[in-house]
């Protein structure tokens, strides 16, 4: 299921599960519904597209991410939706540079897991 | 039920130390076992928490310590649960000797990893966070506690000072304390000058990385009666959990599991927050002392700082928080934290605090979290 998450952010999108049993919308990456506990889900497809709900800015980065130091770890509330989803935007290094709120978009996936960039 | 006590309690220092994994474990279990007054032949099973064994290559921590008290044929478990390793295993060995299974048990907590370095360890912790989401895209265990810092700041009125003010008021316990780690006094300015770690947090805003262990000895309140007349009785005893990420969470400057395990623990001890004496809270980061007081109950939401700010928690306050110097201070051994605080405790509330004794105490409280709070336990203790 991982997997067609990730395909999903790759071309800029939000997996999600509904539960056909109360609607409760989930990230792509649950099993059984976090409010009824039924199994049965349809998915749903999200922009990714959101604001800034939190973040900060790594300046003692974990190994890996050295040569993007300092860089933003961020939060994301995403469009119409109550859910939110985190990921690296880089190029980041004053808080001046990304109010709380700022809007911002999933551009990708890679080794930096999920891509974030503002809008 | 059985009534539980805590019969003896024993540390080594936290900081850099030299001695391997195996050898703390067995000196802070030797020290416990000593304070309580048993002998080794007594314990009927050991709980040893740890997370980062391999980082001094030895894990399977239970029988290594067993062997090396002489009872290799008692039962152990070896626990991990990141952070928030030893009050977890502490609630291991309470629920079975509450339910009877056991008389005595030794439960130690133990850290060896100063000698890794900043990347090993700042790398190796990130994956106590749900890491597809988390250290996987470069969050750093500061970077998490800095996003809560940040979502706190913005919603409350508060400020960067004031985070700061709960490190300096955590130095000056810490001077007090013997076993701390960092045993220095430090100014709101030291703080706001050093050097930025995860914005907003400050490198005087988080713990240090410490060895160490800790060790207490557990056992049912007939057994303790037969032993000794200083023993502190666990009265509440509380668990609870939260989403693994912090996007997971609807509010970011409150941590559920805090709220679920102290609810649960004030429920079995029958009281409230207002009861409590003092209490060792896990401040692995300035900004988390403030929330946990928050969702312990101590202070409305929000209110935490202008609590700190009054000198309400400092150790002659109305409710001192982390009188041994906390995470902050004393240290943060990962695996051995929960324990540790136990030891403060039972130190407390036996007369055995010495200068940093906090006057009139008879209810002390624990409240210790593995990663950003995704698992927690809190723990009530009463003196005799
Ligand atoms: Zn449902």
């Amino acid at each position: 299921m991982k997997q067609e998450f990730v395909d999903a952010v790759k071309s800029g999108k939000v997996l999600a599960k509904k539960c056909t049993k109360c609607s409760h919308l989930h990230l792509a990456t649950v099993y059984f519904c976090q409010n009824c506990g039924a199994k049965g889900f349809e998915n749903e497809i999200l922009n990714g597209t959101g604001t800034v709900a939190t973040y900060t800015i790594i300046t003692v980065p974990p190994a890996g991410f050295e040569k993007y130091t300092p860089y933003a770890w961020v939060v994301m509330k995403i469009d119409d939706s109550e859910l939110r989803v985190s990921g690296f935007l880089g190029g980041i290094g004053s808080p001046s540079q990304l109010p709380m709120g700022s809007r911002i978009k999933i551009t990708g996936y890679d080794d930096r897991g999920i891509l974030l960039e503002k809008q | 039920m059985e009534k539980v006590c805590v019969l003896g309690a024993g540390s080594t220092k936290y900081g850099k130390l030299d001695d391997s994994i195996t050898d703390i474990t067995i000196q802070a279990s030797i020290g416990a076992i000593e304070s309580a007054g048993i002998d080794p032949k007594e314990i009927q099973a050991g709980y040893i928490s740890n997370v980062f064994g391999v980082a001094d290559k030895q894990v399977h921590l239970g029988p290594v310590i067993m062997s090396n008290l002489g009872i290799p044929e008692k039962p152990s478990l070896s626990i991990e649960s990141a952070c928030g390793s030893g009050s977890v295993s502490f609630r291991e060995a309470f629920a079975n000797v509450a339910a009877g299974f056991y008389d005595a048990v030794l439960v130690a907590g133990t850290e060896k990893v100063t000698h890794t370095g900043t990347e090993w360890t700042t790398t190796y912790f990130s994956y106590c966070s749900d890491f597809f989401y988390e250290g996987g895209a470069g969050a750093s265990f500061p970077g998490l506690f800095a996003s809560m810092a940040r979502a706190y700041l913005n919603e409350f009125k508060a400020t960067e000072e004031d985070l700061a003010a709960v490190a300096v008021k955590n130095h000056e316990n810490g001077l007090l304390n013997p076993k701390a780690h960092l045993r220095k006094k430090i100014s709101i300015d030291d703080v706001m000058k050093s050097a930025v770690v995860a914005s907003p947090l400050k490198l005087y805003d988080c713990c240090p990385f410490s060895d160490g262990a800790s060790a207490v000895i557990l056992c049912s309140e007939k057994f303790a009666k037969e032993h000794s007349k200083n023993y502190v009785n666990v009265i509440g005893s509380g668990r609870g959990g939260s989403p693994a990420t912090l996007q997971g969470r609807d509010h970011m400057t409150t941590i559920p599991s805090t709220k679920l395990a102290a609810q649960a623990a004030y429920k079995m001890a029958g009281i409230t927050a207002k009861d409590i004496d003092f209490a060792e809270v896990h401040d692995c980061f300035t900004i988390a002392e403030v929330v946990d007081t928050e969702d312990l109950g101590f202070f409305e939401k929000g209110a935490g700082v202008q609590a700190v700010r009054e000198g309400r928690t400092a150790r002659n306050g109305d409710i001192p928080i982390n009188p041994s110097g906390g995470l902050k201070a004393k240290g943060h051994p990962i695996g051995a934290t929960g324990v540790g605080q136990v030891v403060e405790v039972f130190e407390q509330l036996t007369g055995k605090a010495g200068e940093r004794t906090v006057k009139d105490a008879k209810i002390g409280l624990t409240h210790n979290f593995g990663a950003t709070g995704a698992s927690c336990a809190v723990h009530i203790f009463q003196g005799v």
